[in-house]
């Protein structure tokens, strides 16, 4: 049976096994991708793709559909997977400070290559240099980039994912961009000089 | 514009392209499993406080003790005066006179 959207909410809203199977089959791509995006790295984006859903079948009733399903899920992702990186720079943290107490090598000092799957095998260094830059620049930057780049959404989708408006996407894209070429020259300049 | 300028605003341009034609990454296959596994895990006290921390249950929990302590507070203080009025009577009782019948024979 096709079911539309609306049925497909309400019956997970009466707490339907079925429905919830079919919203995890349906959305499972959009929020590993997301969240891996964001994370970079294959395990904590699992980990959080679980808790999304965990997350929505809890507390679907609070969807009004004032939104599209999909914006709803993107945005507990993004915040997801925010809180989780947010977790992380703290325990980072909390291992250098330690560091200088106990003896350890620095290890956790550098952070791990990234391959995303979903790259071609041609462009997988380049993409690797491109998610260590889009560490570097802002969050907010960094989310509009990363939908509009990877999820392929345009401006007017980001903005409502966002709770933002276009212009405001639009200005965030151009200095993503523009922040992204900045951190990339100082990144082959600095191996140009090695 | 040096022979490294270039060079490196080309390896920029190849960055800033290599997300071209990117493919959503897939999850681990048995993902549902896993969810409904973490869903069905929840022990008592999980479930317990996921319920008490919804925002409505809270309001009510909350409204519940306030109206315990107002009828408590209310309780006592009316307790108190009846306690009073009935401690008064009771000293009152303690230190009365007692009746003395005197019998006074009147002799005609």
């Amino acid at each position: 049976m096709n079911q539309t959207e609306e049925e497909l909410i309400a019956a997970l809203k009466m707490g339907a096994a079925q429905a919830f199977k079919t919203v995890v089959e349906k959305y499972q791509e959009m929020v590993y991708s997301t969240t891996l995006s964001i994370v970079q790295n294959e395990a904590d984006a699992e980990d959080i793709t679980q808790d999304v859903f965990v997350q929505v079948y809890q507390s679907v009733n609070e969807f009004k559909g004032n939104s599209k399903f999909s914006t709803w899920l993107y945005r507990i992702s993004i915040a997801k997977a925010l809180d989780h990186e947010k977790r992380k720079r703290r325990k980072k943290r909390f291992a250098i400070v330690q560091s200088f107490f106990e003896d350890r090598n620095g290890a956790h000092d550098h952070p791990v290559e990234f391959n995303h799957p979903g790259v071609l095998l041609d462009n997988k260094e380049k993409a690797g240099e491109l998610f260590k830059a889009l560490q570097l620049i802002p969050e907010k930057q960094r989310i509009a980039f990363m939908l509009n780049k990877i999820e392929g959404l345009n401006n007017s989708e980001i903005a409502e994912i966002m709770d933002t408006s276009f212009y405001a996407v639009e200005s965030l894209l151009a200095r993503a961009k523009l922040n992204l070429r900045e951190k990339l020259k100082n990144y082959y300049l600095h191996l140009s000089t090695k | 514009m040096t022979e490294n300028d270039k060079n490196i605003e080309n390896q920029i341009e190849e960055a800033l392209k290599s997300f071209d034609n990117i493919q959503r990454a897939s999850p681990n296959p048995y993902l549902l499993t896993r969810i409904n596994a973490r869903l069905n895990g929840r022990n008592i006290w999980e479930k317990t406080a996921f319920f008490i921390s919804r925002p409505s249950v809270m309001a009510l929990g909350l409204s519940l003790i306030i109206t315990i302590n107002l009828t408590v507070i209310l309780n006592s203080s009316k307790n108190k005066l009846n306690e009073y009025s009935i401690t008064t009577i009771s000293e009152e009782e303690e230190y009365a006179i007692p009746f003395v019948t005197i019998e006074i024979n009147e002799t005609p």
